[in-house]
């Protein structure tokens, strides 16, 4: 699969931690990736251009994952938005699946979760994908 | 819920009376323990789940980090003052240790690195693995490799962390070097510039004068060991984290050959080298926070090597290869290190006996030499060595042995510094990490392939403890004497899990069980090593004959018949994830959480100044409050009969009950019960092997004698004996719980077992003591208790006349086949020590009760193939 093909994924977190396992096994999995670990600079980037599916935290200095993922659905309604957070509550669940998130990934979680996820968001997003 | 509340207010009334202050009742104490019981649990699997963030498979965050130990602190916590209640001033040391441990854990999680409050100078013969936050990696590995290995290292000591905190605070550093990194990482000053800041203000500074006298006081130690001969020595950097994860191979300063006088200014110098441009620049691009930068060092007697070299224990270039890869020079190695002159080149088989494949011997014209004054330079080589080999296909063998060694001891492939003296002798000069993984990725690609040519013993078993993949020999480990034999790079293949396995965790390449838990004392053992382990796979012992060569790989949860190098050389490429800042600080809370120290309950320092960690706090209580129940002394209580019941058995024995909590069925007002009447698991267990026939033995004997023995056995006595000292057979009982405690013979039986569903809070606990034959008697009868109880996988104690027996962890039905095991063992040793007049009877006895045995053993094997 070319670059031109591949779905692009944006995932923000304030942890580094979580970018650096991310990112190379969202690659090695065969996805076009970006990440940041600031939502201003996440957000700078969604303008340029849209996502498929945007993984990003909720609790970060500055604009939360809250806002961030809204205002990613409010530009581009398709992009598929999963959630990861060390803050599961049933409180902040309940707001995220009602702004359309396409699922909830309670850390700490494993990688094979997390890919698992992105692969239905994937099929849904691709429906041409699915095998 | 009223019954509950009835219950305990006749068992409040009927403490009271027995001892004039008893402030918590039985059912509370019973409560309590239930309670740490609980809590042991939680914490145990607490370990492991943080344990298992280090595996890999995880992605976890700082938060993760801070929460969990939050929660960890609190278990630990609760759990000591649960148990400071059932055992009230007992342990007043451990409430401290507590909290001396939470606070370290807070320290770290904020950022500052704890730095232990030590010695300035440790002398290489104490130094274990445990040091490396207070020696450096370098000097850790010396000295495990010293006295762990056994092997020649150069003599020396350790100036350690504590030091350097000592030097900075001394020279009231801290605050000065704080801001020039700020600078440094705002991008306000260049990393030169900086760096030769921090440079000048080190090189300015002295050591407190406790520090300077501590280390004259090791150079005259060293001194003294070089036998009036001049002390020359090599002063080398060994930061925290170098030679571990993470290569600072050459970033830091070194000297060589340095006078004892020069030692203070050169300590300085390799200090100041932690912030050479270069090793800033490193840091900064690994992520490494400026606070983690904690530097000790390395003072080791200068050796005069005749030849030295390095190793590589796997070829970089080829790790698939099987080979290693020597270079040997004249003199002194570190021109071989940095390139500066000609050596020659051997490759040799890893596979014993260690052929030599290769030998590219080059013309060595110069050799790296120590000065009479000090200091090093290049001087001629002898004509006639000049196109020699350096080293004898003896010395090559020699060293491929010890890299192997070095290399199953730390796990990983090895590059190694060496040196033959002039004595013939070979001194490991410093092990670390080879660095393969980028050459090893094209070679691994098709796993699936290679592992189809492998036979499968056994496949999704167990439950994977700890990940990973080891390739070595069978070794079965049926009794402890076996650890003492067990061969480095085996595989440890036993029926149960043991903490006392921690014996030989460096040497074990992996763990097979039959039984256990992944949240056990010795699964946070594996994964504190990074043991490949794979518990409760019920059929290793069986399938796995001792000296065969196996493939464990505990990741995919298979054994292959067969070495697969392959899936080796898979997990020794490395992984990123080790080089992030909460990986470390993961690792590091971590060990203030899960090494277990206190390992053997007999040993002297098993007390609460001895624990190190959570894990330890933990055992400790875990194994204190086990002994604190079964010692609680009922038998005074039972003035008032109305609380106690007599058990009805067909065999002439008085027994008195009391039932706490769901051990008896409801419907008895009477004063007696029936066994059938008996709720309790681990009691009918017990009374199932008691009242099995044969056990209770029906030969004749004479008249005189059987009623002697009667005598003894009921409840209120005959004149023969004092009544005071015959003391009550009685046992207390919960649903899951019994502690019965039986005077049978002129012996005295204890037992302590709870049996329940969840397998970790299973146990048993007998305890054989007393008896007034005379002490031959006596040792034999204990001798033949206590070779029965081993021989079915009970951890013995022998002392004296007494013996204790324990066993835990272990399911439902394993269980109450021990409980059924120790009914019969109590039952047959009944008259044991009247009966054992020779060491002849001892034989007859132990025959005859081993035939009961198998005769039982073959019945429940029966029972469990047939559905």
């Amino acid at each position: 699969m070319n670059s031109d093909t591949k779905t692009r994924i944006l995932v923000l977190d304030d942890e580094t931690i979580v970018l650096k396992r991310l990112g190379p096994a969202l690659e090695k999995a065969g996805y076009a990736v970006d990440l940041f670990s600031r939502s201003a600079d996440a957000l700078a980037r969604v303008k340029e251009a849209p996502f498929d599916i945007v993984i990003t935290d909720l609790k970060m200095e500055g604009l939360d994952g809250m806002q961030f993922l809204t205002k990613v659905k409010e530009r581009s309604p398709q992009t598929e938005v999963i959630v990861i957070t060390g803050f599961a509550t049933m409180d902040t669940a309940k707001e995220s699946f009602q702004k359309g998130v396409f699922d909830f990934l309670a850390k700490p979680f494993k990688l094979g979760e997390i890919l698992e996820t992105v692969k239905k968001a994937e099929k849904k997003i691709r429906p041409e994908l699915a095998d | 819920m009223e019954h509950l509340t009835k219950m305990r207010r006749v068992l409040e009334s009927l403490c009271d009376r027995g001892s004039r202050r008893a402030p918590v009742t039985f059912a509370a104490l019973f409560h309590t323990f239930q309670r740490i019981l609980e809590l042991n649990n939680q914490i145990l699997e607490r370990i492991a789940d943080m344990g298992d963030k280090l595996g890999g498979d995880y992605i976890f965050d700082g938060e993760y980090i801070r929460t969990s130990c939050l929660q960890m602190g609190n278990l630990v916590y609760e759990l000591v003052y649960n148990f400071n209640i059932l055992a009230p001033q007992k342990y007043p040391a451990l409430d401290g240790v507590f909290h001396g441990i939470r606070h370290d854990i807070e320290e770290e999680l904020a950022g500052r690195v704890v730095i232990p409050r030590t010695e300035y100078v440790i002398p290489y013969d104490i130094i274990s693995g445990d040091f490396d936050d207070v020696v450096g990696g370098k000097n850790t590995h010396i000295g495990e490799i010293r006295n762990r290995l056994e092997m020649t290292v150069p003599e020396g000591f350790a100036i350690t962390t504590r030091a350097f905190q000592s030097f900075l605070d001394h020279n009231r550093l801290h605050q000065p070097l704080e801001e020039i990194l700020q600078a440094w990482q705002s991008n306000a000053v260049s990393t030169n510039e900086a760096s030769q800041k921090i440079h000048a203000m080190i090189m300015a500074g002295t050591p407190a004068p406790a520090m300077a006298r501590a280390i004259q006081k090791a150079v005259r130690q060293l001194q003294h060991k070089t036998r009036g001969r001049r002390l020359r020595l090599a002063v080398r950097s060994s930061a925290m984290g170098e030679d571990s994860e993470h290569s600072f191979a050459g970033q830091y300063r070194s000297f060589l050959n340095e006078a004892p006088s020069n030692l203070v200014a050169r300590y300085k110098e390799v200090l100041a080298s932690t912030f050479s441009a270069s090793a800033m620049e490193y840091r900064r691009l690994k992520g490494f926070h400026a606070r983690e930068v904690v530097m000790a060092v390395a003072c080791q007697r200068m050796i005069e090597p005749a030849v030295s070299g390095v190793l590589y224990s796997l070829d970089p270039a080829d790790p698939t290869r099987e080979i290693m890869v020597i270079s040997a020079a004249w003199g002194l190695g570190e021109p071989i290190m940095n390139g500066s002159a000609a050596a020659d080149r051997f490759t040799v088989s890893r596979e014993a006996p260690h052929q030599v494949q290769q030998r590219g011997v080059v013309p060595k014209l110069r050799q790296w030499t120590s000065l009479e004054g000090g200091g090093c330079e290049f001087q001629p080589v002898a004509d006639a060595l000049q196109n020699r080999p350096s080293l004898s296909d003896a010395q090559i063998r020699e060293l491929a042995e010890t890299a192997l060694l070095i290399e199953r001891y730390f796990k990983s492939p090895q590059d190694i510094e060496w040196a033959y003296d002039r004595q013939g002798r070979l001194v490991v000069l410093q092990a670390r990490a080879l660095n393969v993984a980028s050459h090893m990725v094209p070679a691994v690609c098709d796993l699936a392939a290679v592992t189809e040519r492998y036979p499968v013993v056994f496949a999704h078993q167990g439950i994977i403890v700890q990940n990973g993949i080891a390739t070595g020999k069978v070794f079965i480990v049926q009794t402890d004497r076996d650890l003492e034999a067990f061969p480095n790079g085996a595989i440890l293949v036993a029926k149960q899990t043991s903490p006392r396995y921690a014996k030989v965790a460096r040497k074990a390449g992996g763990i097979i069980t039959d039984a256990g838990t992944s949240t056990g004392h010795m699964a946070a053992i594996a994964r504190e090593f990074r043991i490949p382990t794979i518990v409760n796979t019920a059929v290793a012992t069986e399938k796995l004959a001792a000296g065969q060569a196996i493939t464990l790989d505990a990741q995919e949860n298979v054994v292959y018949a067969g070495r697969i190098k392959e899936l080796c050389y898979f997990n020794y490429m490395e992984d990123t994830f080790e080089e992030t800042y909460e990986y470390r600080l993961l690792r590091r809370v971590l060990k203030k959480i899960t090494p277990l120290n206190l390992v053997d309950p007999h040993a002297k320092d098993f007390a609460p100044p001895a624990c190190r960690s959570y894990h330890d706090i933990t055992r400790f209580i875990h194994e204190k409050a086990v002994e604190v129940l079964a010692g609680l002394d009922y038998r005074h209580r039972l003035q008032d009969a109305t609380a106690g019941k007599k058990l009805d058995l067909e065999i002439p024995l008085d027994l008195i009950l009391i039932d706490i909590d769901g051990g008896l069925q409801e419907d008895g007002a009477g004063r007696t019960v029936t066994r059938e009447q008996i709720r309790s698991i681990p009691m009918r267990a017990f009374l199932d092997g008691l009242c099995s026939p044969g056990v209770w033995s029906r030969e004749p004997m004479s008249v005189d004698f059987t009623s002697f023995m009667s005598s003894l056995t009921r409840t209120f006595s005959s004149h023969l004996v004092d009544p005071q000292r015959v003391g009550q057979n009685l046992a207390v009982l919960s649903g899951n719980y019994a502690n019965i405690n039986l005077r049978l013979g002129y012996h005295f039986n204890m037992i302590d077992a709870y049996i329940g569903e969840r397998v970790n809070d299973n146990y048993a606990y007998f305890r054989f003591m007393g008896g007034v034959t005379d002490p031959t008697r006596r040792s034999r009868r204990a001798r033949l208790i206590r070779e029965t109880l081993a021989q079915h996988d009970f951890n013995v104690d022998l002392r004296g006349d007494l013996v204790i027996g324990r066993i835990k962890k272990l399911g439902r039905p394993e269980m109450e086949a021990k409980m059924v095991l120790l009914g019969r063992l109590v039952g047959f040793t009944r008259q044991l020590d009247v009966k054992m007049s020779s060491d002849q009877k001892v034989d007859e006895f132990t025959e005859q009760f081993a035939r009961l045995l198998t005769k039982e053993a073959v019945v429940h094997r029966l029972g469990r193939e047939t559905p």
